[in-house]
């Protein structure tokens, strides 16, 4: 039951960025056919068959663009409602009453919120696939098919952040807050120190959304970034356990 | 049910260099009502919270059923068989009494629908409006109906009435009653409204500054506790024996005596004192000789020591 808590109260922000991403999803596909003639809109099909192959790339770039920024908001928005942001509420009290471990409460929240993230991801970004392939009469577009994965992997450390800030601010506000803050400090810190010394250090986790997004025609698979993806993965279970660990011995 | 309900020995909890609840020692056989008064801020509510699991003990130790809140393993299985109000009755704004009960329901093995439905009704709770459009005294009615469809063996209830109107007090009360207190339920109730507790209750512990400066059966405060009131010179001045409380009125020394008066007042003749008044006390008489902060140049109770753990019958 507490599964359905967890999808009642983020309900809202999942339509929410289904529909606004599934709109720019396939804004972003249907752009290129666009064209003005005397002030009036028009669809001309003729550049998805000229131009299949660069037309798909274009497209999965502008949607790596949009779509990336809907993961992060995402991953700060389900992450805010993390059982943190609980004590602050005051329902914390009826929550730690329940027979459920302080463990399984964590977990299950997670649980429902990657669910949810996987599925902003992954449904705008097939079904302009989909759209995509009946346009350009060609399926050829693995890197388009590995956007929503790249999404979501970058995004889940950003939501266990989330869910920890929220333990540790003992409120979803704060630990929003505290996410975006960190994450700007950690932006800002970076470029202070990549400019002037003229380095260029591997990033932290979003290595693959890098990759995707420079990613030209061919380039072989060594480039791909394995330890800014491992680096994502242990911070995407490292984050929640270290909210876990907060919460087992949170007090009211 | 053979273990004691609650069971504390030496508890204490300070947050700081705040002392919340100190030396707390409680021996709750089950099927008591057991009413746990004090002043605001005395330590009761930390006290719940520690037999729940919300608060761990500085030091001491505390078993509900047997089973210790410190252990998760063994909390779970205390979250199972305790329902508890909360003394803020703060539930999910969005949902409403019908999908609290439904989210409440899948926790509680025991749980019961009809005594929910029943209750719903008499408590007449609106069950389709989001909980954050309740009034107050609705809310709680809401945090209660969840307790108390549970089928708990044990009922902690931190303030339960707080914000209800009489006739729902008396509803509640007449509730606790009927479907609780005659099946022999163990109920561990704190309040400011002591007419409540007598009307229920048949042990109090009342508390203060995190110490237990009483204990006693309701039964046996009405029979055997009377107020002394004396004038004279040389007084004695403190608790002590069964003197619980010992307060000065201007000329006048008031004893709270727990048993024996008219062998305490016979003492205070023997001691040239002149005996004004020996009376029964109620239980709102005895609360505030007890907890009433008193004149600086006068003893009051801050001297009062914690009284022993009680053995119940």
């Amino acid at each position: 039951m507490y599964a359905w808590k967890c999808w009642r109260e983020t309900r809202a922000s999942f339509i929410f960025l289904l529909m606004m991403s599934t709109a720019v999803a396939l804004l972003i596909t249907l752009a290129p056919g666009l064209t003005e003639q005397n002030g009036w809109w028009h669809f001309d099909r003729g550049e998805y068959l000229r131009n299949p192959w660069p037309t798909a790339q274009m497209v999965t770039i502008q949607v790596l663009s949009s779509l990336g920024a809907m993961g992060f908001l995402s991953a700060l928005f389900f992450g805010a409602t993390a059982p943190g942001s609980e004590l602050e509420s005051g329902t914390i009290e009826y929550l730690w009453t329940r027979p459920r471990t302080r463990t399984s409460v964590t977990w299950t929240h997670w649980g429902v919120c990657l669910s949810e993230m996987l599925i902003v991801a992954l449904v705008p970004i097939n079904l302009a696939a989909a759209l995509l392939g009946g346009l350009t009469r060609s399926w050829q577009m693995p890197l388009l098919l590995l956007t929503p994965w790249i999404i979501f992997i970058v995004g889940v450390p950003m939501l266990g952040l989330t869910t920890l800030m929220t333990a540790l601010r003992r409120s979803g506000k704060g630990g929003l807050l505290y996410t975006a803050g960190v994450v700007s400090v950690y932006v800002i810190v970076r470029q202070i120190v990549i400019v002037p010394l003229h380095l260029n250090p591997p990033t932290l986790f979003a290595g693959p959304l890098f990759w995707l997004w420079n990613n030209k025609p061919f380039v072989p698979l060594s480039a791909f970034p394995w330890g800014s993806l491992w680096r994502a993965v242990f911070l995407a279970v490292a984050f929640p356990l270290a909210a876990q660990y907060l919460l087992k011995r949170g007090e009211v | 049910m053979s273990e004691v309900a609650i069971f504390t020995e030496g508890l204490s909890k300070s947050f700081g260099a705040q002392v919340a609840v100190s030396e707390l020692s409680l021996r709750i056989q089950p099927g008591t009502v057991y009413g746990f008064l004090g002043r605001n801020g005395a330590g009761k509510t930390t006290t719940m919270r520690m037999l729940l699991g919300l608060v761990r003990p500085t030091k001491g130790r505390a078993r509900v059923l047997g089973l210790d809140p410190t252990r998760e393993a063994e909390l779970l299985r205390i979250l199972e068989r305790v329902a508890f109000v909360p003394q803020r009755k703060q539930l999910y704004g969005w949902a409403t009494p019908a999908e609290l009960l439904r989210m409440n329901k899948a926790y509680f093995p025991r749980w019961s629908d009809d005594a929910a439905a029943q209750l719903a009704k008499r408590l007449e709770i609106p069950m389709k409006m989001a909980f954050k459009k309740l009034s107050i005294g609705n809310q709680s009615k809401v945090a209660l109906l969840l307790a108390l469809a549970q089928g708990a063996e044990v009922l902690i209830l931190d303030e339960p009435t707080a914000g209800l109107d009489p006739v729902m007090v008396d509803e509640i009360l007449r509730t606790l009653i009927e479907d609780h207190i005659s099946q022999g339920r163990t109920i561990f109730v704190s309040s400011h409204h002591l007419g409540e507790v007598e009307q229920i209750c048949d042990w109090v512990g009342i508390l203060e500054q995190g110490r237990l400066l009483l204990e006693s059966r309701l039964e046996e405060i009405r029979q055997e506790f009377r107020l002394v009131i004396a004038s004279g010179e040389g007084l004695p001045a403190g608790p002590s024996g069964e003197v619980v409380s010992a307060t000065t009125d201007g000329r006048f020394r008031r004893y709270v005596v727990s048993r024996e008066a008219e062998r305490f007042a016979g003492e205070l003749r023997n001691q040239g004192a002149t005996i004004l008044e020996i009376s029964p006390i109620g239980l709102r008489e005895l609360f505030l000789h007890l907890v009433r902060k008193e004149d600086a140049c006068t003893p009051g109770n801050a001297g009062a020591k914690p009284a022993p753990v009680s053995s119940f019958s």
